[in-house]
Order: C-alpha cells, then structure tokens, then sequence
C-alpha cells in the first residue's frame, strides 16, 4: 500500500479514537496489536484471509488484546482488516501509537530490550530518553530475545543502540 | 726268285716306266681327275665358301654384338657412376636442406617452448597467487565464521540474568549522562 493510503487509514483512526475520547488508550493497544502482527508471520497470514470470517479474524484481535484492550481497538484494527488492509496494519497501527502519543504531546520511544524492564527501569529510561532527545517520550517495551542483549531504543529519526546484537554484527563485519 | 732277277726281267704286267703309269692312265686320270676338280669347283668350292662366309659372318656378328655389350656396359656403367654421383650430391643437398630445416625447427621449437614456459610459469604463478588468495579468502571466511559463532555462543552463554541488568542500567545511564 502506499504511504498515502497507510497515512490516511491511519488518521482515519486516530480521527475516530479522538472522537471517542479514548486515543490515549487505543494507541497503547494498537501499538500492541502492531506488535503482535510484526512478529508473526501466521498472524499476519490469518489477519490477511479473506476466506476466514471478519468476526473469527476480529476475536483473535481481541485474544491479542487480552480482554485489557479498549472494546473500540479491536473494531478498529477490525475496520482495517476488512478492508483488505491487514498486510499493512504493523505500519497503520504504529502511526496511530504515535500520533496518540504527540496527540498527549509525547513522543513514541519505541525500546527493544533482550528482557523485561522493571518499572523503575522505565522511568529511568524514559527520562533519560527524554533528556537525550528533548522530547517527552512515551515508552513503549517490547521484548525482543533478537537483541541478545542491552537495548535500542528508537524516538522518531533517532535511534540509540546499545544492543548486544549490533555488537556482535560489527565484530562480524570486522572479522 | 731273287731280287735282282726281278729287277733284271721285264715283266709283261708291268708299265714301262716305273714311276709314271700307263699314258692312257694318265689321260684318263688326268680328265677324271679334271672332272673330279671341276665338279669340286664347280659345286663344293661355293658351298665351303658360303660356309666360311657365314661363319665370319656369325663370328663378325658375335663379335659386334660383344662390342655393342661393351658399350652398353660401359654406358650402363657410366649411367651408375652418374647415378650414383648424383645419388650423392642429392644426398649431400638433401642433408644440407635436412640440417637447415631441422635448424629452423629447433629454433622455432625452443622458441615456441621458451614462450609457452614461460607463459605456463606466469599462469602457474597466477594461479598459485589466485589459489592462495582464494585459499586465504576461505580461510579469513572460515575463520571469521567460526570466531563469529563461538563469540555468539560465548557472549550468549555469559549473558546471565546480572550480566542482561548491567546491561540495560550501563544503556540508561548512559543515554541519561549524554546530551
């Protein structure tokens, strides 16, 4: 899809969640459910079934959400998947997570961290985040076993790596 | 009888000479004798001549024929001796042409060799560089994979719980003490 279409779906969204009155919420779980879709292949490939039932394809969106998500997050990623859109729904997803976030004047810091971060860790990190940056951030955790180790945390065009993974790529290239 | 009255009688029988015959003897013996001759001459002469002509004939024939033999041979002889002189200069020429010939292929040949040994000696000499920079490529290659796993199998063996906290404390504060 172009980026056009995805940027339209996109405010699409983040037009109706505000709306709703309930932005701040959905971008936490659309930034999940983007996730989710990233991640997987076999999601990405159910999502996209046109032969599977829109509600069947809608109640594993919600299994995703784990019943913590908002009940108008999973019409709307169900919206984007009835319309034959769910091959691009990680990117639609993630404009709705970060529009929600500059929409409460923060910005996505997306982290990636080889293990779970405690909460003290995150606060930590997102202040620091924010006083790298100068932006307020709205942190986001995911736990990618992929990075080996350490983090990389990426806050708009910038991206800081400390990732045991980028390490190892370097010495490789090195070697 | 004695010999002396034998001589002394005249004896009937007898000629009257005695050494010379009777005379009609020798008229008759004298034609007979001429007749004898005549026929000899007449037919025996030309028959012993014709057989002594053609007797030299045949030895003049014989002997002409030796003659021509002679010649031939000596002809023949001289052909060989040309021959065998010209068998010679031809070998002598051919010989020449042979040592000129074989001359220019040996120098061609060594020529030609010298070119291709050394042409072999530098593509050896290319290959072997080839061989050994590929060889050293594989062996950089090989080398960097197995650092590469055993530093992945290391680093991800080392990587206890502690180690991942140090980790993810040394990224905050440092992206906390930059600015």
């Amino acid at each position: 899809m172009s980026d056009t279409r995805i940027e339209s779906y996109a405010t699409a969204l983040v037009q109706i969640a505000q709306a709703e009155g309930v932005l701040d919420r959905i971008k936490d779980d659309m930034y999940r459910v983007a996730r989710a879709a990233e991640s997987s292949d076999q999601l990405r490939s159910v999502l996209n079934d046109e032969l599977i039932p829109a509600e069947r394809r809608q109640t594993i969106v919600e299994s995703l959400l784990e019943g913590k998500g908002h009940p108008l997050s999973s019409h709307l990623v169900g919206l984007v998947i009835g319309s034959g859109r769910g091959r691009d729904l990680a990117a639609i997803l993630d404009i709705v997570a970060a529009r929600g976030a500059s929409e409460s004047g923060m910005n996505l810091a997306e982290v990636r961290s080889a293990v779970a971060l405690s909460a003290d860790q995150q606060t930590r990190l997102a202040a620091a985040l924010s006083k790298r940056t100068g932006k307020t951030v709205d942190l986001k955790v995911v736990v990618d076993p992929s990075v080996v180790g350490g983090i990389v945390a990426t806050v708009g065009d910038i991206v800081i790596d400390g990732t045991v993974r980028t390490n190892l790529d370097q010495l490789k290239s090195r070697l | 009888m004695s010999l002396i009255s034998l001589f002394a009688t005249p004896d009937p029988t007898q000629t009257h000479s005695w050494i010379l015959p009777e005379t009609s003897e020798i008229i008759y013996g004298g034609i007979s004798s001429t007749i004898v001759f005549a026929l000899l001459y007449k037919f025996a002469l030309p028959l012993a001549k014709k057989a002594l002509s053609a007797r030299t004939e045949k030895i003049a024939k014989e002997m002409s024929d030796a003659a021509q033999m002679r010649t031939d041979a000596d002809t023949e002889a001289g052909d060989i001796r040309r021959a065998v002189g010209d068998i010679g200069n031809e070998r002598t020429r051919l010989m020449a042409e042979a040592d000129v010939q074989s001359e220019v292929l040996l120098r061609e040949g060594r020529g030609r060799i010298t070119v291709e040994v050394a042409e072999l000696e530098a593509k050896a000499a290319a290959d072997l560089v080839a061989a050994a920079s590929r060889i050293g490529d594989e062996l950089r290659g090989e080398i960097a994979r197995l650092s590469s796993t055993t530093i992945d199998k290391v680093v991800r063996a080392t990587l206890d719980d502690k180690a991942q906290q140090d980790l993810v404390e040394s990224f905050i504060n440092s992206v906390g003490a930059s600015r």
